[in-house]
């Protein structure tokens, strides 16, 4: 009974799971075959993959495009992990009668949907003189209220007895800060990193607002006008797709393992 | 002593954050004092763009000193950026000329007046297609410069017709009660199904209202859905093409177009766009012909429709609006040469009538048998009926067909309607 059980489990998680590796395999695929193919459901291997990865690059600026993205991706993870745990640290660390009130009014500006920032945040830009530069991109997304929230729930567990000692010891604030706390605290960095490059190099609405020229596209924005067509080249934009998901995963699995110890909140 | 660092840090960081503002306003202005450069804002790289980017050249040629940028973006993302733009109230940042499709163009000149510049009498409106001209009309004036249309046209295939006993003749104009009862002997004689459908998609009900001189609107923006006679007909056709089996249910796109490439389906009625999709299958060549668009059976309805096509704007805000209209003139507005190249190399059926006895609208197409398709279309093109869409068709045909699963229970059709009517009316407020 207990085998019948267990067997079950496993056709479960099998089907589970080529459930959810099904799109990228599709995706490979499609690169590989031609629109008409694509549309007309076919699903073995084709031989286009070189034809769509010709079409893409006449299309496309490939090399400008992928360094934006990864240029404004690793400035605002940089910025955002610096900034986010030196709040979440302080919040955490030092004592403060209104502290909380401000943390609390922190997590409730995360309610405020980002569509009704959009007019008044490009407009402020605009005045700043900032339209259509890498710069406007970046910086409203190297302070989000999320990662503070998280640098703070996984300082909890980190031992407080540490810095005492530090102080002891004559370090300065910032000194226990860049040589305590943060090697201590690799998982969480390595976790927030992967979530603030992704969701950096995933971003859509923001640039597309307040980038105004080719020149300065990310891979998203070009590969969104890809598919607003009479008549899409599918191949061509699964050969885009693949390669704007590359970076993504090759992070991915680089810091896995500290990706799973910084979600638990475990500290090293 | 912390106190004084900190302080010096954020007076820094302001300065920098103010000299950076500074620095880059300064080279705003200096571009957009520059009046020779325009900007374009438009979708499609295989369509709209690359159609711009050859007008762009002829252009150049002639006026070697002006600077045109063609910018590319989704549909939906243009319009999202122009939006955001126009709502925020700052003209920076906007382009000079810009692409808006048809059903939004009202919208777009009702929603923000004074922000698209007056083109009456800057160009020849009676040379385009009258009903092109009457969508981008508000209070007498004309703001756009008619581009593509989307004229449609019953596209079937010959060889399945001719199993079941049809002949060219007998598809000219006829109506979609006619075309039901072709549909099945079809369908009993091939096992052929007439056409693909989405239940959800309000495409080919937009081409039987239109193709009525009717809307989800009246001329004066009034919501026009329960007591529309167009609209209570097409619900009725859309229940009976899927009661009769004729249908084949699809969904999204790539599965209807699907359906055309792989021979599933004998017909499809929709915009000359889809020309590009259907032809796209080589190995169907010689296999179709394109008739007039089944008409609804009331009076008045024609055998002509439009579906989608989109026009060119410009941008009042513009710092080079007499070039960008010249610009728009001399291609859009005259060069005949133009259009000819547009339809032979990107498909694209302009609105210029003028352009419609050149060689390439007149030439045959062996894909379908020999059929002179374009210059078929220019003919039905102008006896589109001229309608007004109102400022939210997008809006009406979500909510016509948030109803449509009733009708296709049996519903009532006024009840449905009634219902659909009601919700497009709370979101209007």
């Amino acid at each position: 009974m207990k085998r019948i059980k267990g067997s079950f489990k496993y056709i479960f998680l099998s089907i589970a799971s080529l459930i959810s590796v099904f799109p990228f395999i599709w995706m490979v695929i499609g690169a590989t075959n031609t629109a008409t193919d694509i549309i007309k459901g076919k699903m073995t291997p084709g031989l286009e993959a070189v034809n769509n990865v010709k079409m893409l690059l006449e299309m496309v600026d490939l090399p400008l495009v992928l360094w934006n993205s990864a240029k404004i991706a690793i400035i605002s993870t940089v910025l955002l992990l610096l900034i986010a745990s030196l709040a979440g640290y302080g919040f955490e660390i030092y004592r403060s009668k209104i502290k909380d009130k401000v943390y609390g009014g922190l997590l409730l500006t995360m309610m405020i949907p980002f569509a009704a920032l959009m007019i008044p945040l490009f407009r402020m830009f605009t005045k700043m003189g900032l339209l259509d530069s890498h710069t406007a991109v970046i910086l409203p997304t190297i302070a989000t209220v999320f990662m503070i929230f998280f640098f703070r729930q996984n300082t909890k567990s980190f031992n407080r007895e540490l810095i005492q000692a530090a102080r002891v010891d004559g370090l300065k604030e910032y000194q226990t800060f860049f040589y305590i706390y943060v090697p201590t605290m690799k998982s969480t960095y390595a976790a927030a990193g992967i979530i603030a490059f992704m969701t950096s190099w995933n971003n859509f609405l923001w640039p597309l607002i307040i980038l105004q020229t080719d020149g300065k596209k990310t891979i998203t924005l070009v590969i969104s006008s890809l598919s607003s067509a009479y008549f899409p080249e599918y191949g061509v934009i699964m050969v885009a797709i693949v390669i704007a998901t590359l970076p993504t995963i090759l992070i991915f699995f680089l810091l896995q393992k500290r990706f799973v110890e910084g979600m638990l909140g475990s500290v090293k | 002593m912390k106190k004084l660092c900190s302080m010096l840090v954020m007076i820094v960081l302001i300065t920098a954050l103010v000299g950076c503002g500074e620095s880059a306003d300064k080279k705003v202005d200096s571009s957009a004092a520059d009046e020779g450069k325009i900007t374009i804002w438009a979708w499609d790289p295989n369509f709209n763009i690359a159609i711009m980017e050859q007008a762009k050249e002829i252009y150049l040629k002639d006026n070697p000193k002006v600077e045109i940028e063609i910018v590319d973006y989704a549909k939906g993302d243009l319009e999202q950026k122009l939006h955001t733009n126009l709502a925020s109230g700052t003209t920076e940042g906007l382009p000079d000329i810009v692409l808006i499709e048809d059903y939004n163009a009202q919208k777009y000149l009702q929603s923000y007046p004074g922000s698209f510049e007056d083109l009456t009498g800057k160009l020849k409106h009676s040379d385009f297609a009258p009903y092109k001209v009457g969508l981008m009309t508000l209070d007498e004036k004309v703001y756009g410069v008619p581009f593509d249309s989307g004229a449609t046209g019953f596209y079937y295939r010959t060889d399945y017709l001719e199993q079941a006993g049809y002949s060219a003749a007998d598809l000219e104009n006829i109506t979609w009660d006619q075309y039901i009862e072709i549909g099945k002997n079809v369908l009993d004689k091939t096992g052929k199904h007439m056409l693909a459908l989405d239940a959800n998609d309000g495409g080919l009900m937009r081409v039987m209202m239109n193709s009525a001189g009717s809307w989800y609107f009246d001329e004066s923006g009034k919501l026009n859905v329960a007591n529309n006679k167009a609209i209570q007909e097409s619900a009725r056709i859309y229940k009976e093409l899927f009661d009769s089996g004729i249908a084949k249910p699809t969904s999204g796109w790539g599965e209807w177009v699907g359906a055309l490439n792989t021979g599933d389906v004998a017909s499809v009625t929709t915009g000359v766009w889809i020309t590009g999709s259907v032809k796209a299958e080589a190995s169907q060549s010689g296999l179709w012909a394109v008739a007039p668009t089944p008409r609804l059976d009331l009076p008045g309805a024609v055998n002509a429709s439009n579906l989608g096509g989109s026009s060119w704007y410009v941008l009042s805000s513009s710092k080079s609006t007499k070039t960008a209209v010249d610009f728009l003139n001399t291609i859009y507005g005259s060069n005949v040469d133009f259009y000819q190249d547009i339809l032979v190399n990107r498909g694209a059926v302009g609105s210029y009538i003028p352009s419609q006895s050149g060689s390439a609208y007149t030439k045959e197409d062996e894909y379908f048998g020999g059929q002179k398709v374009y210059s078929d279309f220019s003919e039905w093109m102008q006896k589109i009926p001229s309608i007004s869409y109102g400022l939210y068709t997008y809006e009406a045909d979500a909510a016509i067909f948030g109803v449509m699963p009733e009708i296709y229970n049996g519903g009532s059709i006024e009840e449905a309607l009634k219902k659909a009517e009601e919700q497009v009316k709370s979101q209007m407020q």
